[in-house]
């Protein structure tokens, strides 16, 4: 009987290590085959402002409430110009930094007088809420040195952007976290 | 004359090309004063130091636990640890990145080029499973997040019929070869995507997923553990893995006296009771069925992996591109202009219908290609799992059934022995 | 760590989760409640104040309306950032009050004694096993059932991707094509299968005369002038040719010499009224057509354009545009699966057109950069993937036939363009006059090879194998270059200069100066004349190859030329 038992008992273990010895292998082997895809720097998700199409999903579908995605200015791109296509409302009679004139709804962009006949257009991060309407702006009418972009003291990283995933013309896309942004006057 | 003209013309139109080449409408100013650019201060993203920094806590945690469940013995141990690793892997780094979701990464890259699987992706997903391998699913007991706010707010546990069991007990399953179809073909991460709790880590989601992850944890209130048993991917290879753990958490500290005090004690139905003195069923019988079940595990496969290789181009529409062909295909047979800011994303992209639709094929085709497996995959996990209900060992102890077991200690209590130390 | 909590705690605790559950309760509901606010009446896009901008928008010097879009737009302001404030400072609030609620619940549950219950009877796990064994199949069998008849309905709604859309591919491995050998009795557009210069089959003549007539099969007067090439499927023979404004398109059996039908390409709307510059000599016929045995294209230099089923009858007419250049428009036509591959040169805009050979409607097209040029396109098929190369100024650039797709350009050309690209499996060569050759290889990105430019033409497009590139220029030299390194391997002088293009047929090539005499040279490394015949007429059109004859057309007769 209890030979049997033992029989038993060492034939379970043997299954048991048999069982250990194949469920072991593949923990070695995709180890092995992603050896030349694995990457020790870490990644962050980026929109590249050229593939941007300006469609507002950027404010809609990120998991966070302000988007991590805002607006940030390339200044060196800028023309400074008085009409400017991404701060005044299409038809705007008038140009003035007043409210019925502005093209941004939470009023984040401030319109300074540097010099005639240029003005300079800054972004207050803390009130844009990255729905890109002035970016479409300045893209249709103007330079298009106001771009969108992804902002890393806010975006968490998450493993599959939501915003990436809708996005329309595919434009945001994992980058080095050296690199981390994707200036329109990179160069 | 005639030959140098080309020349001439050509020198011209060079001139003109640089012109168009600037693209600025707007020229730059040129500023008299002396105004300088301001300059653009972007915030940096997390050094990746603070992700080796996640793995050495994942580790540390994973060791902690090990030695809390299979040596120290203390459920208050546990709970503690759970607090912990709610409070740093769930709200302090939100939920993310986690070792459920790494299967997707995982996947992707296997099967992708031009991904990258980060290093830490990659860890979180093998270091949890060799643990289970060695000591069983204390990943579940006291490091993952999902599971500790679930083991937290486990109260008033509840126990649901068998039958409902076994049945849900399926769907982790479907849940992973689903997962890991779609994270392939670089259509989408579900896992991540419908993850119910991430939601309450970041105190942030879209309203939908914060309903799900409370009305989940308001279930979880009775019936514990309602993502850990019926949804998560993860726990199907947790599960596999730690039926091989040589040491594994035990009920009792010593040798079990079969008191039958803990019987009532898992609300995860995991305790295995003893059976030796049971009438056992006939050798010949239960041989017979075991052989049937065994041999229709192919035939299972088969099924499911012919069922799946037709739901490939239904499956396909998980991806966007595949969805952007058909509504371009439904719009022109309609003559109906689709607003879905995809189309006219595409639309001015000049990419053309040729292009599009041979994506949408060579989608498909990879779908063709995976689903199969997948069904294959789903196919022998029933089989196997039929095979389980036929197959009954003789036990002398109570154990807890190593595959379901999460070691979260709660037996601890119930039984009666105690180690002289 | 066991906190003995008596009576009077735990009822403490039982009051303290109450008050802590009620508090998460109500800010869960007034978060829901503002969320619901926030969707509905979404502040910043509110009609309401997108109807008051409108009004000031009729009548904006009204001051009066201005202040009203003012005041509402901060008041939208002010919702939209309070609202926002709201629902983060509730959730920490809401989150504090459940953690709170938890831990009380959690001490009064751990803290209720502990009344172990043992059942009457031991739990056997064996019970019932058969009764779940049976739901489970059946609930397996059933979702089996259900997938199966569901597929059928499905199945109809699928889009047919084996589709029968133009220019779709069927399956990834059609994309891989292997450059096959050219066919022995087709010759479906200019210098041959794909545009290549290689003719396929044996058994080709290699001595004739016109004037005494030895191994001419027939002669041909064709009714209008023209410099198209002839094009050859099965037994028809297709040629183009104008008078003034008429274009017309002649069938002739190849055997008989005889015109089976004439095809007009006159008359079409958008046609211009006045002709385009072009050699006088020439005319408006000077593309050759293009053939894929179902239909045959041509196009004439006033950008008139014309699908012909074999048999005769129209199947679509456009006009593209009036190509003006200095010498008039010249590229012939290429046929690539369903698509009729266009190059379209002209000084105000140069482009690569994919055209749908059913119905004549454009598929794509490319704008192509530089300047125009009066060269062909030429189907190579570079590692099993086909590309269009195009010989342009500046760039020479390769193309996808299927999307019109930019692959490659090189920026290696200048002046006046006219000769096309020479192919070989891995290499395409281009060159013209007063520039250089240029052996350009398309590979992980593209690189040129090697250059040359002691040996230039004009007009006439060279002709490679994978070992050897033959070249023939308007002084009247011929050049053997090394394919693949760039070494001169052998030059003649011969006579007269060469406008036809050279071919390539059963290891010879077929070199037609413009005084009408053909001369074949041995494909080698060594200069081996084999035979020189005269056609007795000057002639400036590539030769077209087909089941051991070859068909030439001198300046006003076509000739079939084979072996009696």
């Amino acid at each position: 009987m209890k030979a049997d038992k033992n029989k038993y008992q060492s034939r379970r273990d043997f299954v048991k290590s048999a069982g250990k010895l194949i469920v072991v292998l593949p923990l070695v082997v995709v180890p092995a085959l992603l050896i030349k895809k694995t990457s020790v720097k870490g990644y962050v998700w980026q929109i590249d402002p050229f593939k941007c199409t300006q469609c507002g999903q950027c404010k809609t579908n990120c998991v966070l409430t302000p988007s991590a995605s805002k607006c940030v200015h390339a200044f060196r791109m800028c023309g400074y110009c008085d009409l400017c296509g991404g701060y005044l409302r299409q038809g705007v009679k008038s140009i003035s930094t007043a409210a019925e004139n502005q093209l941004c709804p939470t009023g984040a962009i401030t319109r300074k007088f540097v010099e005639e006949p240029y003005f300079e257009y800054t972004i207050n991060e803390k009130l844009c809420d990255g729905c890109a309407k002035c970016v479409k702006g300045c893209g249709d009418f103007g330079n298009g040195s106001l771009y969108m972009q992804i902002r890393h003291d806010r975006c968490v990283n998450c493993n599959e952007c939501s915003i990436a995933r809708t996005c329309p013309s595919n434009a945001i896309s994992r980058i080095p976290a050296s690199i981390a942004y994707l200036p329109k006057d990179r160069k | 004359m005639k030959k140098a003209l080309p020349y001439i013309i050509f020198i011209l139109l060079l001139f003109w090309h640089v012109a168009i080449l600037s693209q600025d409408r707007f020229p730059r100013p040129e500023f008299e004063s002396g105004h300088v650019y301001p300059t653009n201060q972007m915030p940096v993203p997390r050094a990746p130091v603070w992700g080796y920094i996640d793995l050495a806590v994942l580790l540390g945690a994973l060791t902690v636990t090990t030695w809390l469940a299979l040596k120290k013995r203390s459920r208050q141990g546990l709970v503690w640890m759970s607090l912990f690793s709610l409070a740093y892997f769930g709200f302090y780094r939100e939920g993310c990145i986690c070792a459920v979701g790494s299967v997707q990464n995982v996947s992707l890259a296997l099967f992708n080029t031009g991904y990258s699987i980060p290093l830490t992706a990659l860890m979180f997903f093998i270091i949890p499973l060799l643990f289970a391998l060695a000591y069983g699913r204390v990943f579940c007991a006291g490091v993952c997040p999902l599971g500790a706010i679930q083991e937290l707010t486990g109260i008033r546990p509840v126990k649901i019929p068998k039958l409902v069991e076994i049945l849900l007990a399926f769907v982790p399953f479907i849940y992973l070869a689903i997962a890991i179809l779609f994270s392939s073909t670089n259509s989408q991460f579900i896992i991540c995507r419908y993850d119910p709790f991430v939601g309450i880590f970041r105190l942030d989601a879209p309203y939908t997923m914060i309903i799900f992850g409370a009305l989940l944890l308001f279930a979880g209130v009775f019936v514990n553990r309602p993502y850990c048993r019926f949804l998560c991917p993860y726990g199907v290879l947790l599960n596999i893995f730690s039926r091989f753990a040589g040491k594994h958490l035990t009920i009792t500290p010593a040798e079990c006296t079969n008191c039958r005090l803990c019987e009532e004690a898992c609300p995860y139905n995991a305790i295995i009771p003893s059976n030796i003195e049971q009438k056992q069923e006939e050798q010949d019988k239960s041989r017979k069925r075991f052989i049937l079940y065994f041999v229709f595990v192919p035939v299972f496969a088969l099924a499911g992996a012919l069922l799946l290789y037709n739901m490939a181009p239904v499956l396909s529409g998980a991806n966007s591109n595949v969805r952007l062909a058909r509504e371009i295909r439904a719009e022109k047979k309609s003559g109906i202009e689709s607003t879905l800011k995809d189309v006219i994303a595409y639309k001015e992209s000049g990419k053309t219908e040729t292009e599009l639709y041979n994506e949408e094929e060579l989608i498909i085709g990879r779908f063709r290609n995976g689903s199969p497996w997948a069904g294959a995959f789903l196919g022998i996990s029933f089989g196997i799992g039929m095979i389980s209900l036929t197959i009954k060992s003789r036990r002398s102890e109570y154990k807890p059934n190593q595959g379901k077991c999460y070691s979260c200690g709660r037996c601890f209590k119930y039984c009666p022995i105690k180690v002289k130390s | 760590m066991k906190f003995n909590f008596n009576e009077k705690d735990i009822s403490i605790l039982k009051v303290v989760s109450q008050i802590s559950g009620g508090f998460a309760l109500i800010v869960a509901l007034t978060m829901i409640f503002s969320l619901i606010q926030l969707k509905t009446v979404n502040p910043l896009d509110n009609p309401v104040l997108l109807s008051v901008k409108e009004q000031y928008d009729k009548d904006p010097s009204d001051a009066a309306k201005a202040e009203q879009v003012r005041a509402m737009d901060l008041m939208a302001r002010k919702a939209y950032f309070s609202s926002r404030w709201q629902v983060e400072t509730g959730s920490y609030l809401l989150i504090a009050g459940v953690i709170i609620f938890i831990i009380c619940q959690r001490i009064i549950a751990e803290n209720e004694k502990l009344k172990p219950v043992v059942r009457d009877t031991k739990p056997d796990s064996a019970i019932n096993r058969g009764k779940y064994r049976r739901y489970l199949l059946s609930a397996a069998a059933f979702i089996l059932t259900a997938a199966v008849v569901s597929s059928f309905f499905l199945r109809s709604e699928l889009p047919d991707i084996s589709g029968k859309a133009p220019g779709l591919s069927k399956k990834e491995e059609n994309r891989k094509e292997k450059a096959s050998a050219p066919d022995k009795t087709n010759w479906p557009s200019f210098r041959g299968q794909d545009s290549r210069g290689s003719a396929g089959g044996k058994g080709y003549p290699t001595e004739w005369d016109a004037a005494s007539g030895k191994n001419i099969s027939w002669k041909l007067e064709i009714p209008k002038k023209g410099k198209s090439s002839p094009v050859i499927w099965g037994d028809k023979l297709f040629i183009t040719g104008a008078q003034d404004k008429i274009c017309e398109v002649y069938c002739i059996d190849k055997k008989s010499g005889k015109i089976l039908w004439t095809g007009s390409a006159s008359d079409i709307p958008g046609e211009p009224a006045v002709l385009p510059k072009t050699d006088p000599e020439a005319g408006l016929a000077v593309s050759t057509m293009a053939t894929n045995g179902k239909v045959v294209c041509a196009i004439f230099s006033n950008g008139n354009l014309v699908c012909f089923d074999l048999d005769g009858k129209k199947k679509w007419m456009k006009n593209i545009g009036v190509p003006e250049s200095s010498y008039g428009y010249t590229s012939s036509l290429l046929i690539y699966n369903e698509l009729l591959l266009v190059q379209f040169d002209s000084n105000a805009k140069i482009s690569l057109l994919g055209i749908d050979l059913e119905s004549g409607d454009q598929k794509w097209e490319t704008i192509r950069h530089g300047r125009a040029v009066w060269s062909s396109p030429v189907l190579a098929n570079f590692k099993g993937k086909p590309e269009i190369v195009i010989n342009g100024n500046p760039y020479v650039s390769g193309y996808d036939p299927l999307t019109g797709n930019l692959l490659w350009e090189v920026e290696c050309m200048s002046g006046d363009v006219a000769p096309s690209v020479a192919v070989n499996s891995t290499m395409a060569y281009a060159v013209t006059d007063y520039a250089k050759l240029v052996a350009i290889k398309p590979d992980n990105g593209v690189s040129v090879v090697w250059e040359d430019n002691t040996y230039t033409p004009d007009v006439s497009s060279p002709v490679a194998t994978d070992q050897y590139l033959f070249v023939s220029t308007g002084n009247g030299d011929v050049a053997c270059y090394n394919a693949i390194k760039g070494d001169t391997l052998w030059t003649h002088y011969f006579q007269d200069p060469f406008y036809a293009s050279p071919l390539i047929a059963e290891d010879m090539v077929y070199l037609l100066d413009r005084s009408g005499k053909t001369h074949i040279v041995k494909v080698g490394a060594t200069f081996k004349l084999i035979a020189e015949s005269a056609l007795g007429e000057a002639a400036d059109c590539s030769p077209a190859f087909s089941d051991s004859k070859i068909y030439i057309r001198g300046k006003k007769n076509l000739y079939c030329i084979s072996k009696n």
